[in-house]
């Protein structure tokens, strides 16, 4: 058996949350084992916390309109070097589009500032990648980060 | 997330944070934020002591902010670390609220 295989059957590879905001505090330690296993900076520890956050508000406030009661899965998992948290959800369809390319402008002023949407700009701008598929049945958002050099080893 | 206040000459209201401003650090200062928005007119955001900004937390500060602003009044931010800093650019944030590391300077903003 792989020595990544090893940790994922060592560290609990996936977590199902219900469709709320106060089930994402349950999600901080998980992602702290993971950031300690790999030995992550704490600014890469910061911006996994920040994107995981960002990824699953969207996907309760937006894809389940706050509704309780439906499943959100999130994985961990790994390719090429990479970390990477996949969330999957049974929402309607949701691909989170870069700002950009919505024409946001910089805002000039505190009272026309949108205190809103700028989550999924946090999201492109902290992760290291980021891929969304749509299934049938629901999304998938795929965050990485790439591992550590000191962490790689650990996985060879 | 824990929120206090102090005085300042000037009539500024200097607010400090105290924890993570994730979704649940949004929703413990929310209500007090809202209050000292609609009570004061110069207001300094103390981040030295916020580890951890996302976009609810943003929502929690600009929101207040507006309603300062709506007033005639003035907000600044002080001291956030480099990461917090780092999302407050990502958002714009510092385009519209000016971010300071020298509390004078911070204070002579906001007289």
């Amino acid at each position: 058996m792989g020595k990544a295989k090893m940790l994922l059957n060592r560290l609990q590879d996936r977590i199902e949350l219900d469709s709320q905001l106060t089930e994402l505090s349950r999600v901080q330690p998980w992602i702290e084992a993971w950031a300690d296993q790999y030995g992550f900076s704490e600014e890469t520890r910061f911006a996994i916390h920040l994107c995981v956050e960002e990824a699953l508000a969207n996907v309760v406030m937006h894809g389940y309109r706050n509704e309780p009661g439906h499943p959100i899965v999130i994985r961990a998992s790994f390719s090429a070097h990479n970390l990477l948290f996949v969330i999957e959800d049974e929402a309607p369809a949701f691909a989170p589009v870069e700002p950009t390319s919505r024409g946001d402008a910089t805002p000039v002023s505190v009272e026309s500032f949108e205190p809103g949407g700028n989550g999924i700009r946090l999201l492109y701008r902290f992760a290291g990648s980021l891929a969304y598929e749509r299934f049938a049945d629901g999304n998938r958002l795929t965050i990485g980060f790439p591992i550590p050099t000191e962490g790689v080893s650990a996985l060879i | 997330m824990t929120i206090s206040t102090e005085s300042m000459e000037g009539g500024i209201t200097r607010v400090l944070l105290d924890g993570r401003l994730d979704i649940q650090g949004a929703a413990a200062i929310d209500l007090k934020m809202n209050v000292l928005a609609g009570s004061s007119k110069f207001l300094l955001i103390d981040l030295r002591n916020v580890s951890f900004l996302g976009s609810m937390g943003l929502r929690s500060i600009i929101i207040p902010a507006q309603a300062v602003r709506r007033r005639e009044g003035k907000v600044a931010l002080f001291g956030p670390v480099p990461m917090v800093e780092e999302v407050l650019k990502a958002s714009n944030i510092h385009e519209i609220i000016p971010i300071f590391h020298d509390l004078d300077a911070a204070v002579a903003a906001l007289s």
